[in-house]
């Protein structure tokens, strides 16, 4: 199986042949059939997908913060040296919150309602840097929420979760992070729960996080236009596994993967005149059902024989770009 | 027939639980004994036989006599009837008035419907036991007496359960659309809510039995309870602990009797409730 | 936020009033239907019938209904409680006799039951699914559901009358404080067993539930500590709908404290009404009924300001629910 074409100095973290597994009442779900991803150092990296793509779990992966009812992970996930599937639960714990962080989907519940944020900031802090003074901490506290676009950070400080809007929850979420100063930010469709506006604030922040941070971050979404806008490099998703990778540049103008080519005609043309919305037929396969395809098959306008009898290998596809299409090289 | 079948794999599920399967054993064991008592009682439990009292467990009396001579074992099978006569008839009270003021406050104005909720603070202001004290004292102990009392401190608890259901249930939309479609009253209440309502009562009913029982026996341990002849559980513990320095057996008897039941109807209640909605119960 | 505390203050204070005087009410009627002569009731059958007639006039039993009831709840907010018909003695002083050594008891058992049951609730939740767990699922669950006087009656006869190790029934005759200790353990125990097993399944499902909270994610993913999560953070959410059901299940305590009293005969507020219904001697029976309710009452109250004091969101936002997360 050939490798993603990232030198391997340059990547952070090497994923490998990632599997999910979980145990439902209708049978074992696959969640990520097989992940192969090379997350850049100090690049941002868009994972694209739908619901249902495997994009969150491969977020909870990163964390190793996964629901009990995980039967199976397997694969590997390098960072550095380490091998960070294979390391026991306290290791890995060491990692969250010193070289990880992690922003999640829904601001309004992610904060604990009955603590202030200083305390929710400050006990990040001591983690990161145990032994820092209280003083210090809430120093530096107060300077993370001004960096996130935070005014009145004093008060902000001191108010609970409920006093705050979404908006600004998900600026705190941001500052906890970026108090880490991690390796690896994982953002998790951070800006789908808010309104568009508000979306709008939240996706201008990260866009100033470039010159301001300088570890990697994976910012996952379902919203293509916004990964165009804000990311270096692009990852699709479909039905746990993925389908193209690539700078996000390139793999937008010329998508190699019929399910790509099929989501960038999803988007609403504002230039189009009438004519009816593109939608993708079908529907996302169920993940219980066995893997012995092409996952996008069903639904795919290009599928053949060879794409219902075999599992597509990603391969390289050009400069940095990968793509898991059977028939890719014959498609226009 | 839906509502069987329902009901079977409920049951199914109940007895996969190991307490669960306890717990039914133990309801159908009680139930037994309260419905079959005169086949399964050895002797007529008011005989008297003076001559054997304080019997130790013998062929002739499975479980020895009390001060009297009565066959324990006959007096405590009867005890299990007289147990569950007044739990399901306090509860089916309870649950119907406490329904109906439930469903009722649902729909009233609110200043009567905040009526309705204070008259049932008030009702549960009164710890259950003392509430039957104070009406014992005045009124005298009987069997009514209990169940009444037992009764109406039971329906602030179902009245308040009621009334959020029917809430939660009245902003449905197709409730919404049988209004607008000019459905009488009565046959929203009665065709549509009554039904969806009824599930999560029956639940907390049958979770209630074991706190009737406990009620009763303790207002019978006092004395203030069912008046003899009537003797329920209560009353046996009474009757052995005046005469332990005589004999331990009648106490540890019917106390034994008294703690298996109750721990039998719980664990089954708690089983039902986690095999149809783990929260029922725990709204306030 | 001062103004919305006091506003949430006023509106509980008002309708724990508005309770009180329901209670008030209920009792009073009580008292007005007894069935047959009052005097009966009141004076036990040996009064003469001169006496009966002049007490009904002292007594103002004659007088029209509303007339009787504007005295009675007059009294009452003076603090008379009538007057003990046997012993002339009033009622509100003899409650006062005897409350104290319920109030022991009962605060007593509640602080053992606390200190007992939240680390044993705890401990299931971080255990959960092991065989310790499980056991101390099914202990607690036979705890909660054996009505206490049988807990009572049991403990009695394995320790009091079998193995013999502590004193049976009554109070301290010698008053030391170590005879009185001693004697208040199986009463205490008792009281408390039930309670212990309540509260650490409260305990348990709180945790659990909240465990499984986003904010306890968040945690998590920041890589707190397990200790950290559980104590501080977890622990605290966990508290509100504990309180929520321990206030819900405040009655049971005082209840089951009544029959306790009786079979350890021990003085108490249960003994005196117990004593009170046999004597038919209805004046102190709803003193003391009085007094256990308003008691009950205040410490709902109690509970219910307690969650403002925890959960900032009541007290920004009056009227919002107790909701976890």
């Amino acid at each position: 199986m050939s490798q993603a074409n990232l030198a391997t100095t340059t990547a952070l973290v090497r994923i490998r042949g990632l599997k999910l597994e979980a145990s439902t009442q209708r049978g074992t779900a696959h969640i990520l059939r097989g992940v192969d991803l090379d997350i850049g150092r100090g690049r941002i990296l868009g994972v694209v997908g739908e619901s249902g793509s495997g994009k969150s779990s491969l977020a909870s992966c990163l964390l190793r913060l996964l629901p009990s009812n995980i039967t199976h992970l397997g694969g590997q996930r390098r960072v550095r040296r380490h091998d960070l599937l294979k390391l026991d639960d306290t290791t890995i714990a060491g990692w969250r919150g010193k070289r990880i962080a992690m922003i999640f989907q829904d601001p309004m519940t992610a904060l604990n309602p009955l603590f202030t944020v200083a305390t929710h900031l400050v006990d990040v802090l001591h983690r990161r840097h145990p032994g820092i003074s209280r003083q210090d901490a809430l120093g530096r506290a107060r300077a993370a929420l001004v960096s996130v676009g935070i005014a009145d950070a004093d008060l902000r400080l001191a108010a609970y979760p409920h006093q705050l809007s979404g908006g600004m929850r998900q600026r705190v979420m941001i500052a906890m992070a970026l108090l880490v100063e991690p390796d690896l930010l994982v953002a998790d469709e951070p800006t789908t729960a808010l309104d568009a506006t508000v979306e709008a604030q939240i996706v201008d922040l990260f866009e100033g996080l470039r010159s301001k941070f300088s570890g990697s971050i994976v910012f996952i979404s379902h919203h293509l236009g916004l990964v165009a806008q804000l990311c270096d490099d692009l990852c699709v998703m479909y039905g746990g596994t993925v389908v193209e990778t690539g700078p996000v540049a390139e793999v937008l103008s010329k998508p190699q993967h019929p399910y790509t080519q099929a989501l960038l005609a999803c988007e609403i043309d504002s230039d189009a005149q009438g004519g009816r919305l593109v939608s993708i037929p079908g529907e996302v396969q169920d993940p219980v059902a066995p893997h012995m395809a092409c996952v996008f098959a069903p639904r795919c306008a290009q599928a053949d024989a060879r794409c219902r009898a075999t599992v597509p290998a990603l391969q390289a596809c050009g400069a940095q770009r990968t793509v898991a299409c059977v028939r890719y090289g014959e498609l226009g | 027939m839906n509502l069987l079948a329902n009901v079977f794999t409920t049951l199914r599920k109940v007895c996969g639980t190991l307490t669960g399967a306890v717990g039914l054993v133990i309801v159908l064991l009680v139930l037994g004994c309260a419905i079959f008592a005169p086949w399964v009682a050895t002797h007529n439990p008011d005989a008297l036989d003076v001559m054997s009292r304080f019997s130790r467990p013998t062929a002739a009396h499975w479980l020895g006599t009390d001060h009297l001579g009565r066959d324990l074992f006959s007096r405590m099978v009867h005890g299990a009837s007289i147990a569950m006569q007044i739990a399901i008839a306090s509860i089916a009270i309870a649950l119907t008035l406490g329904t109906s003021l439930g469903i009722l406050a649902a729909y009233l104005p609110a200043r009567s419907e905040r009526f309705v909720l204070i008259v049932f603070d008030v009702i549960s202001s009164f710890p259950s036991l003392v509430l039957a004290l104070a009406v014992v004292a005045v009124f005298g102990p009987s069997s009514t007496i209990v169940v009444f009392i037992v009764a109406v401190t039971l329906v602030p608890h179902f009245g308040r359960v009621a009334r959020s259901q029917t809430l939660t249930l009245k902003s449905a939309p197709f409730l919404e659309s049988e209004r607008i479609l000019g459905a009488s009253w009565g046959r929203i209440v009665f065709h549509h809510v009554l039904p969806n309502i009824l599930g999560p009562l029956v639940i907390l009913a049958s979770m209630d039995i074991p706190v009737v029982i406990t009620i009763e026996a303790g207002l019978s341990f006092l004395g203030l309870g069912v008046r003899p002849p009537l003797a329920s559980w209560g009353t046996l513990i009474q009757d052995g602990y005046t005469y332990i320095s005589d004999t331990w057996v009648p106490v540890v008897v019917s106390s034994v009797a008294l703690a298996v039941a109750t721990l039998g109807f719980t664990l089954f209640g708690e089983a039902l409730r986690d095999a149809v909605d783990p929260r029922i119960g725990r709204e306030h | 936020m001062q103004a919305d505390t006091l506003r949430y203050l006023t509106s509980r204070l008002v309708t724990t009033a508005l309770i009180v005087f329901g209670a008030m009410l209920l009792l009073f009627t009580l008292s007005s239907i007894v069935p047959g002569d009052p005097t009966a009731v009141l004076l036990g059958p040996q009064a003469s019938p001169e006496f009966s007639k002049r007490f009904i006039s002292e007594m103002g039993l004659d007088q029209p209904i509303h007339i009787r009831m504007w005295r009675f709840f007059s009294n009452v907010l003076r603090g008379d409680l009538g007057t003990d018909v046997v012993s002339g003695r009033s009622v509100l002083g003899m409650i006062l006799n005897v409350i104290p050594y319920t109030l022991v008891l009962t605060f007593s058992a509640i602080t053992l039951a606390v200190v007992t049951g939240i680390p044993l609730g705890i401990f299931a939740a971080t255990h959960r699914g092991t065989v310790a767990d499980n056991i101390l699922a099914f202990v607690s669950v036979a705890f909660i559901a054996v009505p206490g006087f049988v807990v009572a009656i049991f403990l009695l006869l394995i320790f009091a009358i079998w193995l013999n190790w502590l004193p049976v029934l009554g109070t301290s005759q010698s008053g030391t404080l170590l005879d009185e200790f001693r004697r208040m353990i199986l009463p205490t125990l008792a009281l408390a067993l039930g309670w212990i097993g309540f509260i650490a399944r409260l305990v348990r499902t709180s945790m659990l539930e909240v465990m499984g909270e986003n904010y306890i994610r968040t945690s998590r993913a920041y890589g707190l500590s397990e200790r950290l999560i559980t104590y501080k953070y977890a622990l605290k959410n966990a508290c509100i709908p504990t309180i929520t059901i321990l206030g819900l299940g405040i009655g049971r305590l005082l209840g089951g404290a009544v029959l306790i009293e009786i079979v350890f005969a021990r003085p108490g507020l249960g003994r005196l009404i117990y004593g009170a219904i046999s004597e038919r001697n209805y004046p102190v029976v709803q003193g003391a009924v009085l007094v256990v309710v308003v008691v009950f009452v205040l410490v709902n109250l109690i509970v219910d300001l307690s969650y403002s004091a925890i959960d900032p969101r009541i007290r920004h936002n009056t009227g919002s629910a107790g909701a976890v997360g």
